[in-house]
């Protein structure tokens, strides 16, 4: 398979994001096993030290295209410059992390292309010389292995934290090379008003030794309560997945995962908490992993050291009285 | 307003899959179905948004006949009327081929906005909303945490959720696509005089033959990505699973907790005032 993969890699205050390393990382891994050639790809305004960097540490070519409409992210632009790389390089495969960006320009460019846009993808494979990729279904319980179809340029997002065994490789080839493509204003139809933080809670979880933790599994605001309580008797933080906070049982700042927290604490004991990967990306990390549930097959047991699968109702209170005992 | 809420219908979130001898889908006699979640705040939003500016609620759901479950609960919901789009040749298609159904099945009926989910619990595309925009040439947003529609009707300013607890506020014109993210609002429940005016409303059934689109262009032969097989996936981490009554797991668990791992990884230094577990491990 000759050709060209590109990975694009996405930054964000002169920095880049971590699963940006991770792509590159692979798709170096890859372009090796493919025999192709890798580039990277970076958009964006006064990025130029930030190419060489990026040049520098993996060794290889970057693509930079640097305009002042780019300073803020619009799908508009990136599809407008992305579609004329793709003319330009011809790319077999264009890599990219699954961000919250990829999500909002990566369907409409493939679309444009009039390609299939892969999502999400945890591992892949080449059978036979052809390239597979896995992802995720049904929330996490089943795998869903999927190829390419079509013409080149194929589009593929990587789940975060799923490649990161692929570590960037210092090649022999840095190089930085600009390419101007035309932005009208009237083009970018999307205007970016502001960049908000999210008031910063009182909770920090990420400094937090034991943290206990309950999902949708716990039912309602008053039957969270065990939670607490559980986690008052351990002396431990509390957290939750994301329904617990949009239901409002518990303030934002307790959730943990892809739009909440990132935590390693020693001990994370999990609680009704099906294990759907935006939650796992935020705790997979922590040093010892109980998980709670009554559901024998939920993918948190994928990444539990220790697992109880029955009712909550019924372990936690257990819990609770042995910490008690343990304490006195 | 006229307004268009997708609704996909999806197994319940606890069920247990077997997949089909194919190995291309999942066997659904055993299958209990609901509406996906985010769609649920989708609707929610849109009903929020007919009832500031007037107008109308349209749902529309593509899929077999029990996702008239789903269409029902919208209408109950408060949802006007509804669009049903089905055909045996759906099945199997990807995020490509349901935005071209969509958008076939509304390129005449004037909507001012598209609400769907952010992604589809059971596929996972997180792309039919942004497909579709592209195929009607609107603009959209996606992961929606905010709307404000302009009192004309021109414009929508939105607040995008980003990693990292950041959020974006931009501005696009309307007819566009959002797609919303769960937490943006409190879905209302359905109320009995819902359900009940719910029977009276209109759903519309638009097969295939009806959209115009050709069995080449459905399922996985009209699909822009091949999906191959299913298979359940292995387990990365060797889980002990603390077998017994709950009183027994549970009196395992601690002991393990104590003696085995954790203790011997409490380190004695470096206090958290969060985290009191050293006094008692
Ligand atoms: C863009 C995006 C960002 C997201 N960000 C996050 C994030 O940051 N954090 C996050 O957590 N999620 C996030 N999500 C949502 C995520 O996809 C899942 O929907 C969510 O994590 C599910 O939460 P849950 O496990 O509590 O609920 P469910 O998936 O409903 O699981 C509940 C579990 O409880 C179990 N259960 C039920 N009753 C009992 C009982 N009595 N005893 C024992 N077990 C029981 C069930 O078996 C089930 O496994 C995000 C989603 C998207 C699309
Ligand atoms: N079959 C369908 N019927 C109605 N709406 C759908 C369907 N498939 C996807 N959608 C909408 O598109 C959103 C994103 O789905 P997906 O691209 O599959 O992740 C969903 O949340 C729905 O709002």
């Amino acid at each position: 398979m000759p050709g060209k993969i590109l990975v694009l890699a996405e930054h964000r205050a002169g920095k880049l994001k971590s699963i940006s390393w991770e792509v590159i990382g692979f798709g170096q891994k890859l372009a090796e096993q493919l025999q192709q050639e890798l580039k990277v790809v970076l958009i964006g305004k006064a990025i130029e030290c930030l190419a060489d960097e990026v040049s520098r540490k993996c060794g290889q070519k970057v693509l930079t295209i640097i305009s002042d409409r780019c300073e803020a992210y619009t799908p508009e632009a990136h599809c407008q410059i992305l579609s004329q790389v793709a003319q330009q390089e011809s790319p077999f495969l264009f890599l990219m992390g699954h961000t919250y960006q990829a999500v909002d320009f990566a369907p409409k460019l493939a679309t444009m292309l009039g390609r299939g846009f892969i999502p999400n993808c945890v591992d892949y494979q080449i059978e036979a010389g052809r390239l597979q990729f896995v992802r995720q279904v049904f929330n996490g319980k089943i795998n869903l292995q999927v190829g390419l179809k079509g013409e080149p340029p194929y589009f593929v997002s990587l789940q975060q934290g799923a490649f990161n065994a692929y570590e960037v490789q210092s090649r022999q080839s840095p190089r930085v090379v600009n390419l101007t493509v035309p932005l009208p204003e009237e083009m970018l139809k999307r205007k970016v008003l502001e960049i908000v933080q999210a008031a910063q809670g009182k909770v920090d979880l990420s400094q937090a030794e034991i943290i206990v933790a309950g999902g949708r599994g716990l039912a309602s605001k008053e039957k969270f309560q065990i939670i607490l309580d559980l986690a008052h008797t351990l002396g431990a933080a509390v957290g939750a997945s994301r329904p617990v906070t949009d239901g409002g049982w518990l303030p934002k700042e307790h959730q943990i995962g892809s739009s909440g927290q990132t935590v390693t604490p020693k001990l994370y004991i999990a609680c009704g908490i099906s294990g759907a990967i935006q939650h796992l990306v935020g705790m997979m990390n922590s040093s010892c992993i109980v998980a709670i549930n009554k559901d024998p097959n939920a993918p948190i047991f994928s990444v539990a050291d220790y697992g109880i699968v029955g009712d909550v109702f019924k372990v936690v209170p257990v819990l609770i009285e042995l910490a008690k005992e343990i304490r006195k | 307003m006229r307004i268009l809420a997708c609704l996909k219908q999806v197994p319940e979130k606890d069920s247990r899959y077997k997949i089909d001898d194919t190995a291309t889908g999942i066997r659904e006699e055993d299958l209990v179905f609901e509406t996906n979640e985010s769609d649920v705040y989708a609707l929610e939003e849109a009903l929020r948004l007919k009832e500031k500016l007037g107008g109308e609620v349209v749902v529309l759901s593509l899929g077999e006949e029990r996702v008239l479950k789903t269409i029902k609960s919208g209408l109950a919901m408060g949802a006007d009327s509804a669009l049903h789009l089905t055909d045996p040749a759906f099945r199997g298609s990807d995020a490509f081929v349901i935005a071209t159904s969509i958008a076939r099945a509304i390129s005449d009926q004037n909507f001012d906005v598209i609400f769907t989910g952010v992604q589809s619990e059971d596929m996972a595309f997180a792309q039919t909303g942004t497909i579709l925009a592209q195929l009607l040439g609107w603009s959209h947003a996606t992961i929606v945490m905010e709307v404000n529609v302009s009192e004309d009707g021109k414009n929508a300013r939105v607040k995008r959720e980003l990693e990292s607890n950041l959020f974006e506020v931009v501005e696009i014109p309307l007819p566009a696509v959002l797609t919303i993210q769960s937490g943006i609002n409190q879905p209302r429940y359905a109320t009995l005089k819902g359900i009940m005016q719910a029977k009276k409303k209109g759903i519309r059934t638009l097969s295939a033959q009806d959209l115009g689109l050709k069995n080449s262009q459905l399922g996985s032969m009209g699909s822009v990505v091949d999906h191959q097989k299913m298979f359940f996936p292995e387990k990365k981490k060797k889980t002990v699973i603390l077998e017994g009554t709950p009183e027994e797991a549970a009196r395992t668990l601690m002991e393990r907790l104590h003696k085995e791992r954790c203790f011997s990884r409490w380190p004695s230094a470096e206090r958290n005032s969060l985290c009191l577990a050293r006094f008692w491990f």
